[in-house]
């Protein structure tokens, strides 16, 4: 039988929560408090839980070691095109009323602000985990008597 | 500073950061500064919101409690359990810039806007703007939110950018797979350095295999005649 | 003919934020290119040369419009100032600019072949860009106008910084303690730097710099958290410029980084703090402020004219050719905060001239540094014996700039040491004068030194053969001379560089700026 049955059993139920927890706070952000920095940490640290309980190695094939690069990459390049986006459509850097230069409820702002915190999510999740990734394969099993 | 019930809860907050701090100081265990490093990021979590200072309370909790501390276990287990102590003089250094620094912002203190005076000009110039315009222009019930990814949406780019460095920085140095760090460079020519520093020559005694791909090299670096080589500095 | 003319006009619109997002947005593409084969290696070089490249004709047209028709800024987001980030571009920190993009087009050209004996074939594209986004964090500093976001990419360009000095591990193992040194000096740095923003924030309720400056002048700046804030920013910057007792960070980190970081790094990170410097105790504090020009006087110069003669002296007794030459940048920075502590126009302006001239001269002693590395694994003094005869060009390079940062007439460094001591003439202080004639002499003993090392001992020989003359690769000699060259050509002929300078110089002895200028970008 498996060392830690009960550690395995309440990851397994609490995992998907904090995930959803996660998108929660990401895609609530514009409402109460959170946002892309606050989501992407979340939705790491999920990962990094199962990675404790089920191993690093189990953790690398749920999350492959290649996305990481890729995603974090990619949250910039999601905040940044969407400032670059902004200017092709004749605005300043950054500047998301252009997206939907006659809405009278601010659109545009809501999709910039939407896109750019989704940057944010995709680059912070990713960084985290490879930070935790780069020490985590670094580190000898340790046998329950060394705590 | 609000109702008594309101300072009594931020004295006492404010008492229990400063002896965790001191505790985490004091301790040689790395496990257990690790472990009371995440006691203070809550602490100081439950600090920002009696401040109403939700977001920030947020983010301390999710990075400095949560993410920091199983980092810090990592980055621990790969180096020791106790910390070396550290020698009075050593400490004397630290002590005084951090004994000078905290003085002059007690002096500081004097002229300081009181806590939560809406005339001060941090709470009634930009910051009142912010909150007025938001509503007009944004449409976002969250202020925080519009400052940050709109109004000051390229500090946050910014910042992204720290983010991403810091996880390229963690595969330029360490690397994903735990490999990383046995490439040595050496110079395109021929190596004629007959002097070469102590610790180059201890990693070329370590590493024979990397040192001996040219016997030159070796035989140079070998030879105990490093008279120039005995750096003070 | 107007050069400006030759460029489309969203340049002058867009370009300082431009200047920015570009090497950004280039690292992030960079990051991403194929790691495992050497076609991505050649790839990100391209892509980061072009990159500084473009970056480089954009700071050259930004400063063409400044010199032609005054700051130029930009509202970031469409949002005016002070409610949003403004980048703002003057007389002051346009120059900084073009010396940044130019430097690292110049080293990027070096690092084809430095790279490749330096870093590992698997981590090129990701050392590229992490390159970049250094690159881009030291223009965002400069190019900024808001006080918080100059912290952001002070950070920016920080940690890459850190990262980039440790990539000097693959040479010598001691380059990780240098960077772990580095990266904790400099956090100490940034936060003090952080918490004086925070004090101005607490003073004034704005983070636009120009906004500030038009505070503090209206409401008085009688207050301790001024003054504190002041302070806090000072030692923030003087931790981030190697002021002298903050500099030890500085020869560890420059001795042991990657060849192509270190020359760099010491022609532009020191410079852009030194900027900033600038920027807050002249346009956003007032030296009119009694506080502001004490510290500047005793503070700056003080240290400066301490740093002068401690760190040449030191610089004397290192063995390490990159330590003697990084112990002479922290003698150098002391020259340019001489220079500025002296509240003049003309010491301001031979500050500002030296930190130009500087950056020419460190830049190219250094990249001939890593010649020698990259030829014969050279990095101790004691080895350059015969390099006069071994590499000829690389060496008569490394001569030039050498003399120049002695102070031989017909160089850059007479320039503007001669400023300097006219400027110090000029208020009388004439021990300072003195102090620097003596770190001259100083300066003498310690390039001559390395010189010495070269040209009067025979070529080395290993068994009993001499060793073969093996010239550095065009690629290390191109930079090189282009800096050698501009090291007598702007030393005989000064008047670009000096009516730069005087134009800097002007900015900051027009008291703090307090009008938005009109906006050419924006709305």
């Amino acid at each position: 039988m498996s060392p830690h049955l009960i550690l395995k059993v309440v990851a397994k139920m609490l995992i998907p929560l904090i995930a959803l927890f996660g998108f929660y706070v990401q895609f609530h952000g514009d409402f109460g408090p959170g946002g892309g920095f606050q989501a992407g940490v979340i939705l790491a640290a999920a990962v990094i839980l199962y990675a404790l309980i089920f191993g690093v190695d189990a953790a690398k094939k749920a999350v492959p070691e290649s996305w990481i690069r890729i995603g974090m990459s990619f949250g910039v390049l999601l905040y940044g095109g969407t400032g670059v986006a902004t200017w092709f459509l004749g605005g300043n850097f950054l500047d998301y009323t252009v997206f939907a230069p006659h809405s009278t409820h601010a659109a545009g702002q809501h999709w910039g602000i939407f896109a750019v915190e989704l940057g944010v999510l995709c680059t912070v999740t990713c960084a985290m985990l490879a930070i935790f990734y780069a020490f985590g394969s670094r580190i000898p099993e340790l046998s329950d008597e060394d705590w | 500073m609000g109702s008594s019930p309101e300072l009594i809860l931020n004295l006492g907050l404010m008492a229990m950061l400063i002896v965790v701090a001191f505790a985490v100081v004091r301790m040689r265990s790395l496990f257990a500064i690790v472990m009371l490093q995440g006691v203070y990021s809550l602490l100081s979590a439950a600090w920002f919101v009696s401040l109403d200072a939700v977001d920030v309370a947020f983010t301390e909790a999710a990075v400095g409690a949560g993410i920091s501390t199983v980092l810090m276990l990592g980055a621990m287990l790969l180096t020791d359990r106790n910390a070396k102590p550290i020698s009075v003089r050593q400490k004397m250094g630290p002590f005084l810039i951090v004994v000078v620094a905290g003085l002059a912002m007690f002096y500081a203190i004097g002229d300081m806007p009181a806590y939560g005076d809406a005339m001060s000009p941090a709470n009634a110039y930009i910051g009142a703007e912010y909150i007025e315009a938001t509503k007009r222009e944004i449409f976002l019930p969250n202020v925080v939110t519009a400052v940050l990814a709109s109004y000051r949406g390229f500090d946050t780019f910014g910042e992204t950018v720290v983010i991403f460095m810091a996880g390229l920085g963690i595969m330029l140095l360490l690397g994903l797979d735990g490999k990383a760090g046995q490439w040595r460079a050496k110079p395109n020519g021929r190596n004629i350095c007959t002097s070469s520093p102590p610790a180059r020559k201890m990693a070329s005694a370590l590493e024979a295999p990397v040192a001996t791909k040219k016997r030159t090299v070796k035989k140079a670096t070998k030879k105990p005649k490093s008279k120039t080589a005995g750096t003070k500095s | 003919m107007n050069i400006t003319s030759l460029y489309p006009q969203w340049v002058f619109t867009h370009g300082p934020a431009l200047l920015v997002v570009l090497p950004l947005m280039m690292a992030v593409i960079t990051a991403l290119l194929p790691s495992k084969n050497a076609v991505g290696a050649k790839l990100a070089w391209l892509f980061t040369l072009g990159t500084v490249v473009v970056c480089a004709l954009l700071a050259f047209a930004l400063l063409m419009q400044v010199i032609s028709h005054g700051p130029v800024s930009y509202a970031m987001g469409g949002w005016e100032p002070p409610i949003g980030i403004g980048y703002y571009i003057d007389a002051l920190n346009a120059p900084i600019l073009l010396l940044i993009t130019v430097i690292g087009t110049l080293c990027m050209i070096y690092a084809l072949p430095s790279i490749a004996a330096e870093v590992e074939p698997t981590k090129r594209a990701l050392f590229y860009s992490a390159f970049l986004v250094s690159f881009a964090g030291l223009l965002g500093m400069v190019a900024t106008g808001d006080a918080f976001n100059v912290f952001v990419f002070l950070e920016v360009s920080s940690i890459s910084t850190y990262v980039l000095v440790a990539m000097g591990a693959s040479r010598d193992r001691r380059a990780l303690t240098s960077a772990y040194n580095y990266l904790m000096m400099g956090s100490i740095g940034a936060t003090f730097f952080v918490i004086g923003i925070g004090f101005i924030y607490m003073q004034t309720g704005t983070l636009n710099m120009i906004d500030i400056a038009r505070v503090l002048q209206d409401g008085g700046v009688d207050s301790r958290v001024t003054k504190l804030a002041f302070a806090f920013i000072v030692i923030g910057l003087g931790l981030k410029l190697a002021m002298f007792p903050l500099h030890t960070w500085l020869p560890g980190a420059y001795a042991y980084a990657p060849s192509f970081v270190t020359a760099f790094l010491a022609a532009t990170a020191t410079k852009a703090a030194l900027y900033l410097l600038l920027r807050f105790s002249f346009t956003i504090f007032d030296p009119s402020w009694d506080f502001v020009a004490k510290s500047l006087m005793y503070l700056l110069a003080g240290m400066g004219i301490v740093g002068m003669m401690v760190a040449s002296l030191q610089a004397i007794f290192q063995n390490d050719i990159r330590r003697v030459l990084a112990f002479s940048s922290v003698a150098q920075v002391g020259y340019m905060l001489l220079g500025v502590g002296m509240v003049t126009t003309l010491g301001l302006t031979a500050g500002y001239l030296h930190m130009l001239n500087h950056a020419i001269m460190k830049g190219a002693l250094f990249i001939a540094v890593g010649a020698f590395w990259y030829r014969f694994g050279i990095t101790q003094v004691s080895d350059m014996k015969g390099l006069g005869k071994t590499m000829p060009l690389t060496m008569a390079g490394f001569t030039i700039a050498g003399l120049s940062l002695i102070g031989v007439p017909g160089t850059v460094g007479f320039v503007s040491k001669l400023a300097l001591v006219r400027a110090a003439a000029e208020n009388g202080w004439w021990w300072a004068v003195g102090v620097i004639v003596v770190t001259s002499i100083l300066a003498i003993i310690y390039i001559g030194r390395l010189i010495e090392q070269a040209y009067f001992h025979p070529a080395p020989k290993i068994g009993n053969k001499t060793v073969a003359k093996n010239e550095a690769p065009l690629a290390m000699l191109i930079p090189l001379w282009i800096l050698a060259i501009s090291a007598i050509v702007l030393g005989i002929n000064a008047e670009w560089t000096t009516s730069l300078a005087e134009a800097a110089a002007h900015v900051l002895s027009g008291g703090p700026i307090v009008e938005f200028p009109h906006a050419v970008g924006g709305h």
